[in-house]
């Protein structure tokens, strides 16, 4: 029973105690390069949770191989590799899709949190809360990308996920990149103000 | 660190990236045939969709635009040629733009269609909307400019994506219908005085 709490609350410290983007500040760049639409930054978020689930699983499995000293070029191979396998089946199998995230997927090998997550945790944890942590991760960032092209989308564009809502003319600045540090910053803010009131009234 | 250590360190990181280099040349054995079989799917039914009009389509020649290799193609229904189609590359922001454009006997566009491009998500990625592709038809070479302002004479730039709308427009579609009636009419020259 103790386990299955343990596990929830990985998840939950990815989502929102130690999310990515709001509270670690890293990957700030996909987050403002691809947030300019809701679609686009979901699809990247489920790309990164993905990656990031097997990257942490692959370096949790292997870590007792892994020579320390050694370890950074490892993981990086262990991230490339995955983003690779990735891309080439994808492309192969669901064109479709492959058309639409392809452009994302090799951006990943560049992310400094999957990178950070398989130093910080999976190196020195067990399989099942390495994937933990892993979903964790990912789902915090899917929903950091998604709050930030929601209202970079709506505003910017006066759509959401394509579809116009707000029929006047849009502000520009918004889904520039501009805007992206605008987006950021205010959510960023926003998110820790939350907190910082949250862990006032708890304690 | 001794000389043993050197020894086991470098042996580690061997034996993994082999075996990482295996699991990937693997998969791409495994998967680039059937990339090559969807990327050759796909350009016969890009063709088919510029041209619905046509009954058979044939590639007719090679040429070369910024140093890359592309095909132009003729459109026939029944025995009359009704257009071509020519295959033709734009240098955009972070890439070149591979597109297909179809134009009837009288080289006035009928549709474009992008088939690849790293433009910026987002921005530059616009190119593929149906709004944008649907400013070409029944353009002539001379309307083939593109322009900031409202238009419909014109090509209009997508917001904040003027240099991918410019490439399309003026440098592949341009550079392709342009290279299409220098090519077809002199053939059509050349056939006259053979006849």
């Amino acid at each position: 029973m103790t386990d299955k709490v343990n596990y929830l609350d990985l998840v939950k410290n990815g989502i929102f105690k130690e999310n990515t983007i709001f509270k670690l500040a890293l990957s700030l760049c996909p987050s403002i390069a691809v947030t300019n639409k809701l679609e686009n930054g979901f699809l990247m978020g489920v790309a990164v949770l993905f990656v990031q689930v097997m990257v942490n699983i692959t370096v949790s499995i292997m870590r007792k191989f892994i020579h320390p000293r050694i370890r950074l070029p490892v993981f990086m191979l262990i991230i490339s590799g995955w983003v690779t396998v990735t891309d080439m089946t994808m492309a192969a199998f669901a064109r479709e899709v492959y058309k639409e995230m392809g452009l994302y997927i090799q951006l990943i090998v560049a992310f400094a949190s999957i990178l950070a997550r398989a130093e910080m945790f999976a190196s020195k944890n067990k399989i099942a809360p390495s994937m933990f942590d892993g979903i964790g991760m990912g789902l915090g960032f899917l929903f950091a990308l998604v709050v930030i092209s929601f209202f970079r989308e709506l505003l910017g564009k006066g759509s959401l996920w394509g579809y116009p809502i707000i029929h006047a003319k849009p502000l520009l600045i918004m889904i520039l990149p501009a805007g992206g540090f605008l987006a950021v910053g205010i959510l960023m803010g926003f998110f820790n103000w939350i907190s910082v009131r949250y862990e006032n009234k708890t304690r | 660190m001794t000389g043993k250590d050197i020894f086991k360190i470098t042996f580690n990181l061997v034996v993994i990236y082999v075996i990482g280099g295996v699991i990937l040349a693997t998969v791409y054995a495994w998967t680039s045939p059937i990339m090559y079989r969807n990327a050759v799917l796909e350009k016969e039914q890009a063709l088919k969709k510029l041209m619905p009009e046509a009954d058979k389509i044939e590639k007719i020649g090679d040429w070369s635009i910024h140093e890359k290799h592309a095909e132009y193609f003729i459109a026939k229904k029944g025995d009359s040629i009704i257009g071509y189609i020519i295959q033709s590359f734009g240098k955009g922001y972070s890439s070149y733009i591979d597109t297909l454009i179809a134009v009837d006997k009288d080289f006035k566009v009928q549709r474009i269609n992008i088939l690849k491009h790293a433009e910026t998500p987002g921005l530059g990625d616009e190119i593929e909307t149906d709004s944008f592709k649907k400013q070409f038809e029944e353009k002539d070479l001379e309307h083939l400019e593109v322009l900031k302002s409202d238009t419909t004479e014109y090509v209009q730039a997508i917001s904040g994506a003027t240099i991918s709308s410019r490439a399309v427009t003026e440098d592949a579609v341009k550079n392709g219908v342009e290279f299409l009636i220098k090519t077809i009419k002199e053939e059509g020259a050349e056939h006259d005085r053979q006849s």
